[in-house]
């Protein structure tokens, strides 16, 4: 059963319920789907949470990627590790689930619409000067864009939309062409090798939700620490 | 290309929400329970230190005390040691003391008995003698020996020298008396020529008195407040006694 036929590229072109400008489309239930089993998998694992020694397999799996999100960060924003957390991983969480549920038939990622990945992409595009100047103040924030020279600030401005564009783009691109392979498989060798594709498909679902992460955690540290990196080191006064 | 502009702001808001949600249902909790578990490890570290440094201290002080048990037991058994050694030295001591009195106390019996013996040797030794002497006298020379010891006494008187008589008168001047005392009765006769000799020799108002006495052992004499002169089968006894005691004596040392 194929929600998305093969000439649609995009789950938005499936659309369940319209009323003027309100349109519910494949998309959307989609991403309701996945933030329904994030919130209600949160609320059961940490229900019965345990400090002692012992904990339950979820509350463990959920230990793990955690702490493996927080590392991280932490390995690139030296400090506010809290302060970027949840909103990076809740980017990778969203990103990782959406796209491992693609093994499931009748099920289509919402990270392989561009509608959701721009949303994605232009949230990070906001948050990176959101932390910038909650970080360093705004003036210094904006300093940063006539680093070195004020000529450089078209260049700097460019950078700031193109990856953002990029961004959206890359996650967009990988997961519907993987689709699209996996729906062209079917129709040429129904057997075999659409399973060895969907088990490529959730390594390339992991490699990018890892991706987009990082990405916009570098982006985000890139606006915090650029300036403390440039400056000497002040000298210690007697 | 498409982008439903409703979705895109609905997928911003859904990511919005999503955010909020798992920030409060997951991200704190579980941030919560692995700080509290690392507190909980960190405290177990602490107290399993805390432990560690108690279990040093008391096995520092376990061994310590170990040493001053072991010092004390040492200090204790030499005490002891000593305390056993003077024991038996003060009993060896004693049991010596004990033996020598006890050597003391047999040497003095064997010596008591040994006088006994001679003085009961002498005592018969000296009748014997004195019996078998005056029959043979009587029997060979038909001479009493009482008689004659008298005789001899009074023979001495007579010839006593100067220095000798005055020594013997001295006493006698001051009111003093000779006492005579014989081991058998003396007859008249006999007090008369005693009497006579010492009338004629000493002095003539003198004042003898006669006695008896068996201590005498077979003889006579005549004493003036210290001075005498006697005659005694004691002294051929002396050397009876003499040879009976080197006899007794060498046979103890062959013993």
């Amino acid at each position: 059963m194929e929600i998305v036929a093969i000439n649609q590229i995009s789950p938005d072109q499936v659309i369940f319920f319209a009323w003027k400008f309100v349109t519910i489309n494949a998309t959307l239930v989609y991403t309701w789907l996945i933030m329904g089993i994030l919130v209600v998998g949160s609320v059961l694992i940490t229900r019965n949470l345990s400090t002692e020694r012992t904990m339950s397999r979820w509350q463990n799996l959920m230990e793990v990627i955690v702490t493996g999100i927080r590392g991280e960060i932490r390995e690139m924003a030296k400090d506010g590790v809290d302060t970027y957390f949840p909103f990076i991983g809740t980017i990778f969480l969203f990103i990782l689930l959406s796209n491992l549920l693609t093994f499931l038939p009748g099920y289509v990622a919402p990270t392989s619409s561009l509608t959701t990945t721009s949303a994605l992409a232009i949230l990070v595009f906001f948050a990176v000067p959101i932390y910038g100047i909650s970080k360093q103040g705004i003036i210094e924030y904006l300093k940063e864009y006539i680093r070195p020279n004020p000529i450089f600030f078209p260049f700097h401005v460019m950078g700031e939309l193109s990856r953002t564009l990029a961004l959206a783009v890359r996650l967009f691109g990988n997961l519907m062409s993987h689709e699209k392979v996996v729906a062209i498989l079917l129709a040429v060798t129904p057997l075999f090798f659409p399973i060895v594709m969907q088990a490529l498909g959730l390594l390339i679902g992991l490699i990018q939700a890892y991706i987009f992460a990082v990405l916009a955690m570098v982006y985000i540290a890139s606006a915090t620490q650029t300036h403390e990196e440039g400056e000497h080191p002040p000298k210690t006064s007697s | 290309m498409h982008i439903d502009w409703f979705v895109f702001f609905s997928q911003i808001v859904n990511l919005m929400i999503l955010m909020f949600l798992l920030k409060k249902f997951l991200y704190g909790k579980i941030v919560g329970a692995i700080d509290a578990r690392e507190a909980k490890i960190a405290a177990v570290f602490a107290e399993a230190e805390q432990s560690r440094l108690e279990a040093e201290s008391a096995a520092t002080s376990h061994a310590r005390n170990l040493r001053e048990l072991d010092e004390r037991h040492e200090s204790l058994l030499e005490k002891s040691r000593q305390d056993a050694e003077s024991y038996r030295e003060r009993l060896e001591e004693k049991a010596r003391e004990e033996t020598d009195f006890l050597k003391t106390r047999w040497i003095e019996a064997v010596k008591s008995e040994r006088e006994n013996f001679l003085r009961e040797l002498r005592h018969l030794a000296g009748k014997q003698t004195y019996a078998v002497t005056r029959r043979v006298l009587h029997d060979l020379a038909e001479v009493d020996l009482e008689d004659r010891i008298v005789e001899i006494l009074a023979e001495r008187v007579v010839s006593m020298d100067e220095g000798e008589r005055n020594r013997f008168r001295e006493p006698l001047e001051n009111g003093g008396v000779v006492t005579v005392t014989s081991a058998f009765d003396l007859t008249p006769e006999r007090r008369e020529r005693l009497n006579v000799a010492l009338r004629q020799h000493i002095a003539a108002d003198i004042e003898v008195v006669f006695s008896q006495s068996d201590d005498l052992l077979s003889g006579c004499e005549l004493r003036s407040d210290g001075h005498k002169i006697a005659w005694s089968i004691k002294d051929y006894l002396d050397t009876l006694e003499e040879s009976f005691y080197t006899a007794l004596y060498e046979k103890a040392q062959e013993r």
